[in-house]
């Protein structure tokens, strides 16, 4: 025994932990050498990565410079800080992220549990009728936003719309939905939450079928019940597509646009001036493109903060 | 072999990516030839007008640039077909990436082009075009509109003004008699509309109301109501905000007070739906408002598309005595030329779509107010009385302020307004507030 003792203490000691190194060669050349060898590859990739750089990667970079500059037609010029000064010092700026975050705390679970349910109740239905489903509820994301908010424009109209009909059944007063401070943005929630959150649904109904049935098995064998399965078996093993969807709808939730400036143009009086409306009008009714761009950084700041906390705290092997 | 292959695509690839950001690249600025005359391609952008028999709404800009083509040799003028509703953004990103049209329609009171790009030589100055006394056929608010630190920045070519516009129709059926040659004082305007307020089906809800109107940023149908007893947005000299005045906040109550105490005005009342407060005065199967203020437009739809029963009246009188709207002009403006032969081929180009027979034209076919005397000698709405009362009202044009930084300032007063005419906060303390915010801009 004392014999081993001492030769584990040694070996542990002695051993060369440390992984081996690599071994030594020139790696620019090889990265070049790699490149000359499959040149047919990287040239099929050429016309992508081309536009890629030329429309995305550029306008990038560019709108990163440019929230460092004073925006002129006949030549930008550095002015440091201050675009960000001025984000942060605008009132404007706080209510649109105020807003904006409310937007995206309300309508975010409520897509991903509202999804969830769906696909949950939709899952153990025959093929016909789980396709016709699916379909009718993906239909929403294929269709125009632009379309959608004008019909919800319609439902919310004070004189004719659908809810104002609803209500006048009870007897009950007929409310200005969009025309007012109290009620505006709460009716864009109110669309977004009822819109079917299509992805979501496709995305939990596909992983649902990779859960394999022999946990469920089991878990009857235990005697469990179908609500207790949901909790314990389903819900966990869905954790990472919650993750992605939690992150899509927040980053969507957080760039909401379209419903805003077809509904209510972030009236009345900014009650539903969200982020990225604020930044159109900067930039496309301004031209203050430099104060617009350090607006943009500072949108995508929070949207990756919110992204990393997200994914912390879904990550799959916690 | 292996080589040339190679070679093959990269050259490929080297003219695949020059032709896409030549693609991307400005027009050219064409040449001059031995005559000293320049040849080239005039681009000019011009939104629908009214339709020919092939319902094309271009043809008269159309059939202008052939006739300039034919009369000038080597020049082409390459016409841009864009919706009005998005004229203002293309320019605002054609601006924004120096790839601009050589002529535009620009509306220059708070639109797409701002004092702003003025002052960077955007616009190009068009003094040289027209003598001193070429320019006075043009009206003075006309070529005021245009003109900045004493230069002219574009040629007026119509001019356009609010007025009331009353469906005789709902007059007739409650019973009440229109104000005599459309002038009247708001107690009289206040009388008709309780007049005109009524329930047509006698189920006890009104179903029909006197007057109506709509608050949103950019629009300014219902402003001449607030400047019925003297107030204005700002001080004269543009360094005060001036709409909390107390004239200024008791006009505004006043028309708010229309729906929220009288009971005259619907419960959309200064929201921000422009096709469903026209809709409920014009459409036939609605025709649930009897009154509204429109630009010029809305009596060339009224004659057309919602053929209607109608008059034009001034706005209602206020304590200030005088009657008040509040007007835009239009015209053409020449953006930033590289030489000044192209500019001056450019410039005559813009003046042959502006002599006094086009902007007759213009007048008759697409229902604005010509902005030269010599076209309104002409005497264009002679058949049409209603264009014609509501040309009589451009002497009392008031223009709207010329602040650099106007649409912010407007932005925050029209929020504000929509709130007063929520019910949600009185006109004075809407206006106490937007005070706090604009004075912010007008010290800057």
């Amino acid at each position: 025994m004392e014999g081993n003792k001492a030769l584990a203490s040694t070996a542990a000691r002695d051993r060369d932990l440390k992984p081996p190194k690599k071994p030594s060669y020139n790696h620019k050349r090889s990265v070049w050498r790699e490149m000359k060898k499959n040149y047919a590859s990287y040239l099929f990739l050429l016309p992508k990565l081309t536009l890629f750089t030329l429309f995305i990667a550029f306008p990038v970079v560019w709108a990163l410079v440019l929230s460092f500059q004073q925006y002129q037609v006949n030549g930008s010029f550095f002015i440091g800080l201050d675009n960000y000064i001025a984000v942060f010092q605008s009132d404007a700026f706080m209510e649109a992220l105020e807003n904006t975050a409310l937007f995206t705390a309300v309508t975010v679970p409520f897509n991903i549990i509202s999804s969830l349910v769906v696909a949950s109740l939709i899952f153990p239905l025959g093929k016909l009728s789980q396709n016709f489903f699916r379909s009718a509820f993906y239909l929403p994301t294929v269709t125009s936003m632009v379309i959608i908010a004008m019909v919800w424009r319609w439902m919310y109209n004070y004189d004719f719309g659908l809810f104002n009909h609803i209500l006048g059944w009870f007897g009950i007063e007929a409310v200005n939905w969009l025309g007012q401070s109290s009620t505006a943005l709460w009716a864009l929630i109110i669309m977004q939450c009822l819109i079917p959150f299509g992805v979501g649904i496709i995305m939990y109904l596909a992983s649902m079928g990779a859960i394999s049935n022999t946990l469920y098995e089991a878990a009857t064998i235990d005697g469990a019940g179908a609500i207790k399965k949901w909790f314990y078996i389903t819900i966990p093993l869905l954790k990472p597509t919650t993750l992605y969807l939690v992150l899509l709808s927040t980053i969507g939730s957080f760039q909401v646009f379209t419903q805003i400036i077809m509904m209510t143009g972030g009236g009345p009086d900014n009650a539903t001036e969200t982020l990225v409306h604020l930044i159109y009008k900067t930039g496309f009714r301004d031209f203050e493109f430099g104060l617009a761009a350090a607006q943009s950084v500072v949108l995508f700041l929070i949207i990756l903060v919110f992204s990393v906390i997200q994914f912390r705290m879904l990550r799959h092997d916690e | 072999m292996k080589w040339v292959r190679k070679s093959v695509l990269s050259v490929l690839s080297v003219v695949l990516l020059a032709g896409l950001l030549a693609a991307c690249s400005n027009g050219e600025e064409g040449s001059v030839d031995e005559d000293g005359n320049w040849t080239g391609t005039i681009t000019i952008w011009d939104g629908p007008r009214w339709p020919d028999e092939d319902e094309n709404k271009y043809h008269w800009l159309e059939a202008k640039a052939a006739e300039y083509e034919e009369a000038n040799e080597g020049i082409e003028i390459e016409i841009v077909q864009v919706p009005w509703a998005e004229m203002g953004d293309k320019l605002g990103v054609a601006i924004a990436g120096q790839s601009w049209p050589d002529i535009a329609p620009v509306d220059i009171s708070g639109s797409a082009v701002s004092i702003d790009h003025i002052e960077q030589g955007v616009v190009e100055p068009l003094d040289e075009l027209y003598t001193e006394d070429e320019l006075s056929d043009f009206y003075d608010n006309a070529v005021e509109a245009y003109t900045f630190n004493d230069k002219l920045y574009g040629i007026p070519n119509s001019i356009t003004v609010h007025s009331m516009l009353l469906n005789l129709d709902l007059f007739e059926e409650a019973g009440v008699e229109p104000p005599a040659d459309g002038k009247w004082t708001w107690d009289e305007f206040v009388e008709t509309a309780e007049g005109l307020t009524f329930d047509r089906d006698g189920d006890g809800e009104i179903d029909v109301h006197g007057f109506s109107t709509y608050i949103l940023e950019g629009y300014y149908e219902a402003w001449p109501l607030f400047y019925k007893d003297g107030g204005r947005p700002l001080s004269d000299d543009l360094s005060e905000f001036t709409f909390n005045s107390p004239e200024a906040v008791k006009a505004i109550q006043d028309v708010a007070d229309l729906k929220l105490e009288l009971g005259v005005a619907p419960e959309t009342l200064g929201g921000n739906d422009v096709g469903g407060t026209f809709q409920a005065w014009a459409n036939e199967e609605q025709r649930t408002v009897a009154m509204e203020p429109w630009a010029t437009w809305a009596i060339q739809s009224a004659q057309s598309a919602y053929p209607t029963n109608f008059m034009v009246a001034e706005y209602p009188v206020g304590e200030s005595g005088k009657p008040v709207t509040i007007g835009g002009v239009g015209g053409w403006i020449m953006f930033g030329q590289d030489s000044d032969p192209k500019k001056e081929a450019v410039g005559e180009f813009m003046k042959y779509l502006s002599s006094t027979d086009e902007q007759y034209t213009m007048a008759t076919e697409y229902g604005i107010f010509p902005a030269r005397k010599s076209t309104a000698d002409m005497d264009p709405y002679a058949e049409n009385p209603q264009m014609a009362r509501a040309q009589e009202m451009t002497k009392d044009v008031v223009m709207l302020p010329r602040h650099p930084e106007w649409k912010k300032i407007d932005e925050i007063i029209q929020g504000k307004l929509q709130v007063v005419f929520n019910g949600e906060k009185t006109a004075q303390e809407a206006m106490d507030e937007a005070q706090e915010q604009i004075e912010d801009l007008l010290s800057e």
